[in-house]
């Protein structure tokens, strides 16, 4: 699903990604973790090339997205983001912040997208907030909006970025659920975490980033019980307690 | 003090018989008639010079920036006179239309400032989350960031108007008679200073305090939406 070759990252002389091979298969539910400054973001948002890679491949269902040829606007419809603070459109109400992209892309009618919308509202629970404001909301329901905006681009692949980073804590809870249920109905998704127990318990794979590499990679009980490097090891002994 | 009233707003002065407050009236019909269509001409320009200045193209900022740096570089008079008394010189053009060509593009300059400070004021992540959800650069700026950006746009621009309606007072250095010209031309003829300047005086404070007023209002009706 994403091939991803030798992706490098820098900004002038300060190297953030330094060279990291990742493939990504369809369906797979992706953790990334480590410290602040690992990298993790920036090799999140170079999938969408909201960052530019410096140098290196990525393929995305065998499309170069890095060639200079290709159509950015077009991928991005199928890649899903979700952002730290949500960024949900202040001036448009909950449905319209849904519907916007679908309709002005002219891939669904106004109808389609409103019942689009509403099916996905229910599904993260928020479908009396329809007409709401942004402003109106709590994080966690910001959060859960922002990601049925993105499922309603009905892409192949959704990235997450710290979704729960910014949330009260009682707040965590309801968004993980949603992004645990995407995940069992076989969604693809890469998602950047602090929460190591989400990480644990619905990934596929957990993948340890510092200084701007990929430390290790395995299955999550491998990764969290038996870590091989020394660098995983003294990280998880600081943040499972 | 009522002599003083009559003799320079009241009474013929000098040869052509002309009446102080009808001059002073005239004059303020012309520095309205600048004020406003400076603004627009101004408007107009501000957002062509910003859309050139976000260009990814240099040969398209360059004249922009140019522009934008040479204006506020330098002061409004030396431009009025400058474009009056050289560049228009040849073209015949009047006066007023000249001082409306001048403030136009000084005040061009100033808005396009403006309107960028207005987007740039709006949150990066609102670009990120329109073009990653495959939005173009135009569509976003059209649907997201403009219709955010006016709120903070449209006081700074209420704001520009009061101090380009101040601005216009230097008319007088291309021989157009606006309001304060007015005033200087009665306090020259009656010898009368301080009826005339503070009458000027007056009629600028009214003019700028009655639009800040209503300028506030208007804001807090912005908020309310907020």
């Amino acid at each position: 699903m994403i091939n991803i070759t030798n992706l490098h990252k820098s900004y002038g002389d300060n190297a953030v990604l330094k060279g990291i091979n990742e493939h990504i298969r369809q369906g797979e539910v992706v953790s990334v973790i480590g410290p602040s400054g690992s990298g993790k973001s920036t090799f999140l948002r170079c999938i969408n090339l909201l960052e530019k890679p410096t140098q290196g491949d990525i393929e995305i269902e065998g499309q170069s997205i890095t060639a200079k040829d290709a159509c950015v606007d077009k991928l991005r419809q199928k890649v899903g983001m979700v952002f730290q603070n949500f960024n949900l459109f202040p001036h448009k109400t909950v449905l319209q912040n849904i519907t916007l992209a679908p309709v002005s892309l002219k891939l669904m009618t106004q109808a389609e997208a409103d019942n689009k919308a509403l099916t996905l509202l229910t599904q993260v629970g928020l479908q009396d907030k329809a007409n709401a404001y942004p402003s109106s909301l709590s994080g966690g329901q910001k959060q859960r909006v922002a990601i049925a905006r993105a499922l309603a681009m009905e892409p192949d692949l959704m990235l997450f970025d710290e979704p729960t980073s910014a949330l009260d804590p009682e707040m965590v809870g309801d968004v993980l659920d949603v992004m645990k249920d995407l995940a069992q109905k076989g969604m693809t998704m890469v998602i950047v975490t602090h929460e190591m127990g989400f990480a644990r318990d619905v990934s596929d794979r957990v993948i340890f980033m510092d200084g701007g590499y990929v430390v290790e990679s395995n299955i999550p009980e491998e990764l969290f019980t038996r870590p091989k490097e020394a660098r995983t090891q003294s990280f998880l002994s600081k943040v499972l307690r | 003090m009522l002599e003083a009233i009559n003799t320079s707003l009241f009474s013929p002065i000098g040869d052509d018989g002309m009446i102080g407050i009808l001059l002073i009236l005239n004059g303020l019909k012309v520095t309205l008639i600048v004020t406003f269509f400076a603004m627009l001409l101004g408007a107009v320009l501000g957002v062509g010079t910003t859309l050139m200045k976000m260009s990814s193209k240099w040969y398209i900022r360059f004249p922009a920036e140019l522009y934008v740096g040479v204006i506020r570089g330098t002061p409004v008079v030396v431009q009025l006179v400058i474009l009056y008394f050289i560049v228009l010189a040849a073209l015949d053009v009047d006066k007023i239309t000249a001082a409306i060509i001048a403030f136009g593009l000084n005040s061009g300059a100033y808005i396009s400032e403006i309107i960028r400070a207005g987007i740039q004021a709006v949150d990066k992540g609102q670009t990120e989350a329109a073009r990653s959800l495959g939005l173009s650069q135009a569509m976003t700026m059209k649907l997201i960031i403009l219709p955010q950006a006016i709120k903070n746009i449209l006081p700074a621009l209420g704001n520009e108007f009061i101090v380009l309606l101040k601005e216009t007072a230097v008319i007088g250095f291309i021989g157009g008679v606006d309001l304060m010209r007015a005033g200087e031309i009665i306090r020259s003829r009656t010898f009368e200073d301080s009826i005339p300047l503070f009458t000027c005086a007056l009629i600028y404070l009214f003019l700028t305090y009655s639009f800040t007023f209503m300028l506030s209002k208007f804001e807090k009706r912005l908020k309310q939406s907020d």
